[in-house]
């Protein structure tokens, strides 16, 4: 029963969002809002239930854990966002999470995504039994990713042939770039209008498996 | 009528006939199967192998990283992958880095676990097999007799048992998960003292066995956003843990790096990706048939075909109209 409702509601609510491809209506507004409104909610609930219960209040309760009030109280320090007066304290608990956040986050994240990048890029153009099709792959990702880095060079002029070129060339490796980028977006749009027609056509309307 | 007239027309034509198209090309498919193939690539290849080599001795993290808004992408693979863990009896961890991405876990496990799906597994909440757990029974094979010699009997259809906190493990949502996935290279379970069911982690098998990130033997991290890279940041670049990619179509491109610098082991991209797995899944007689993603590529492809027509209209109309010669259109373009 409460299954049933559950999807005749996703159903008219996706026909809803749907109706503004014909144009702007009341009917969308309302499925936006509630869209906006219920996501809130639910994440709230959901940390609530999985998260500040299990983890603080039932712990604290049972009369042991009393270090967790440390973390507690410094949460609880957030909302004084709301109480102007003593707003500063709110400064605590966000320069507590950004520093934390940078220390574990920023020796990891350079290895990651600059060093072993970096890394990544370093192929050999050439060595003995190495196929063509390698060559050729290698010798593409090196120079197209040097003629882009020439194109995000602003000290110099994009003149002559090695700014001039590289730059030129540059585009070129970008725009290929946007183009793969373009085919792939659209292909992900279509999953996600394909994702709701199997929804209304299968688990709504069972007229398809 | 003149011809100038005919082309501008075409090149101003109200958009909600495009749409009506797309909706025509999407729907029809699902009535007329063109059967159109798919072929298998070596990023997604390079997955479904890795996995197939993993049995009951490991163990591995599906962590839904996506909300709502591309379930129809990202669920597919987390729902392929979960599969073939579950045939190889490999236990699976669950896990997810937003709320509403908590939600996401327990539709794909509503999913897998539902007899009314092609080839579901039939699960046996944690609390049904407590008297086994306390009669140190809980090998797979061991379990399954066990569990068949009190009475219960596998359901028509289903294509095993799945014992939670044996098989699975639902952990669910954790905030600051980058910072919970650091914590996991030390200990699971201080991370997750309960699972999303309230149960006590420390008492499931699979956390006694792998107690942490390092004891664990791939992550596939079904993204729909950046999180996807904590992934390789906190736990590849830090543990060497195994990477797996499931991301959005959208996304695909800008992750390739990763792939190329042997980050990740490999990618799945967007509903391609999923019906690929799919494809490998049923072929190698892991899956009875292909799912949900595979039966939508073959609307995609009529979804295309008809954008690539589309395409070639517009060009064909802009320069047979002359107006690459001209500053405006009526339309202001």
């Amino acid at each position: 029963m409460y299954e049933t409702i559950g999807i005749w509601v996703g159903a008219l609510f996706t026909l809803a969002i749907y109706s503004f491809l014909y144009k702007e209506n009341p009917i969308y507004r309302l499925a936006e809002h509630l869209v906006v409104g219920i996501s809130a909610g639910y994440g709230m609930a959901i940390t609530y239930q999985i998260t500040v219960k299990p983890r603080l209040i039932d712990p604290l309760l049972s009369g042991d854990h009393w270090i967790l009030l440390i973390p507690g109280i410094l949460g609880l320090l957030y909302i004084t966002r709301f109480i102007p007066r003593i707003s500063w304290l709110s400064r605590y608990p966000i320069g507590f999470y950004m520093g934390t956040a940078m220390g574990v986050g920023f020796p990891l994240t350079m290895k990651a995504n600059v060093l072993r990048q970096v890394e990544g890029a370093m192929v050999p153009l050439y060595q003995s039994g190495m196929p063509w099709y390698e060559v050729l792959g290698n010798s593409v990702m090196i120079l197209g990713t040097l003629a882009a880095l020439i194109y995000f060079f602003f000290s110099k002029p994009h003149k002559g042939l090695f700014f001039g070129t590289g730059s030129k060339i540059g585009i070129w490796v970008i725009m290929l770039g946007f183009g793969a980028t373009f085919g792939f977006t659209v292909m992900g749009r279509i999953s996600l209008l394909i994702g709701r027609i199997q929804y209304l056509l299968g688990d709504w309307l069972h007229v398809i498996d | 009528m003149s011809a100038v007239n005919i082309w501008e027309k075409m090149l101003n034509i109200d958009r909600r006939w495009i749409f009506l198209g797309i909706a025509v090309v999407s729907i029809v498919p699902f009535f007329i199967n063109f059967g159109m193939p798919v072929v298998t690539t070596t990023e997604v290849e390079d997955i479904f192998y890795y996995m197939d080599d993993l049995g009951p001795d490991n163990a591995i993290f599906v962590s839904f990283d996506f909300a709502p808004g591309t379930q129809a992408e990202n669920m597919p693979m987390a729902v392929a992958v979960m599969r073939h863990a579950f045939h190889n009896n490999v236990p699976v961890f669950m896990t997810a880095n937003w709320p509403l991405h908590h939600g996401m876990m327990l539709a794909a496990m509503e999913y897998v676990f539902n007899p009314s799906t092609v080839g579901f597994y039939q699960e046996v909440p944690f609390d049904d097999w407590r008297e086994l757990r306390e009669a140190d029974v809980t090998a797979k094979g061991e379990l399954v007799e066990a569990w068949e010699n009190q009475g219960n009997q596998l359901s028509e259809g289903a294509l095993g048992w799945v014992f939670e906190g044996r098989d699975y493990a639902a952990m669910g949502y954790a905030p600051v998960f980058n910072l919970v996935i650091l914590g996991m290279t030390v200990s699971i379970e201080t991370q997750y003292p309960v699972d999303a069911h309230g149960n006590s982690t420390g008492e499931m098998p699979m956390l006694q066995e792998h107690k942490s990130l390092r004891e664990v033997d791939m992550a596939l991290t079904s993204s729909g956003s950046g999180a996807c890279v904590w992934w390789v940041t906190y736990a590849r670049e830090k543990i060497g843990l195994p990477i797996a990619f499931g991301l959005t179509a959208v996304m695909a491109t800008d992750y390739y790096p990763y792939l190329q610098a042997g980050q990740v082991i490999g990618q799945m991209g967007g509903l391609r990706g999923a019906a690929e797995y799919e494809v490998l899944l049923a072929e190698n007689g892991i899956t009875p048939s292909t799912d949900k993603a595979f039966t939508g590529m073959d609307v995609q492809s009529a979804a295309h075909i008809f954008i690539i027509l589309l395409i070639i209209m517009g060009n064909l109309a802009f320069f047979a109209g002359g107006f690459h010669k001209k500053t405006l259109l009526k339309g202001g373009r």
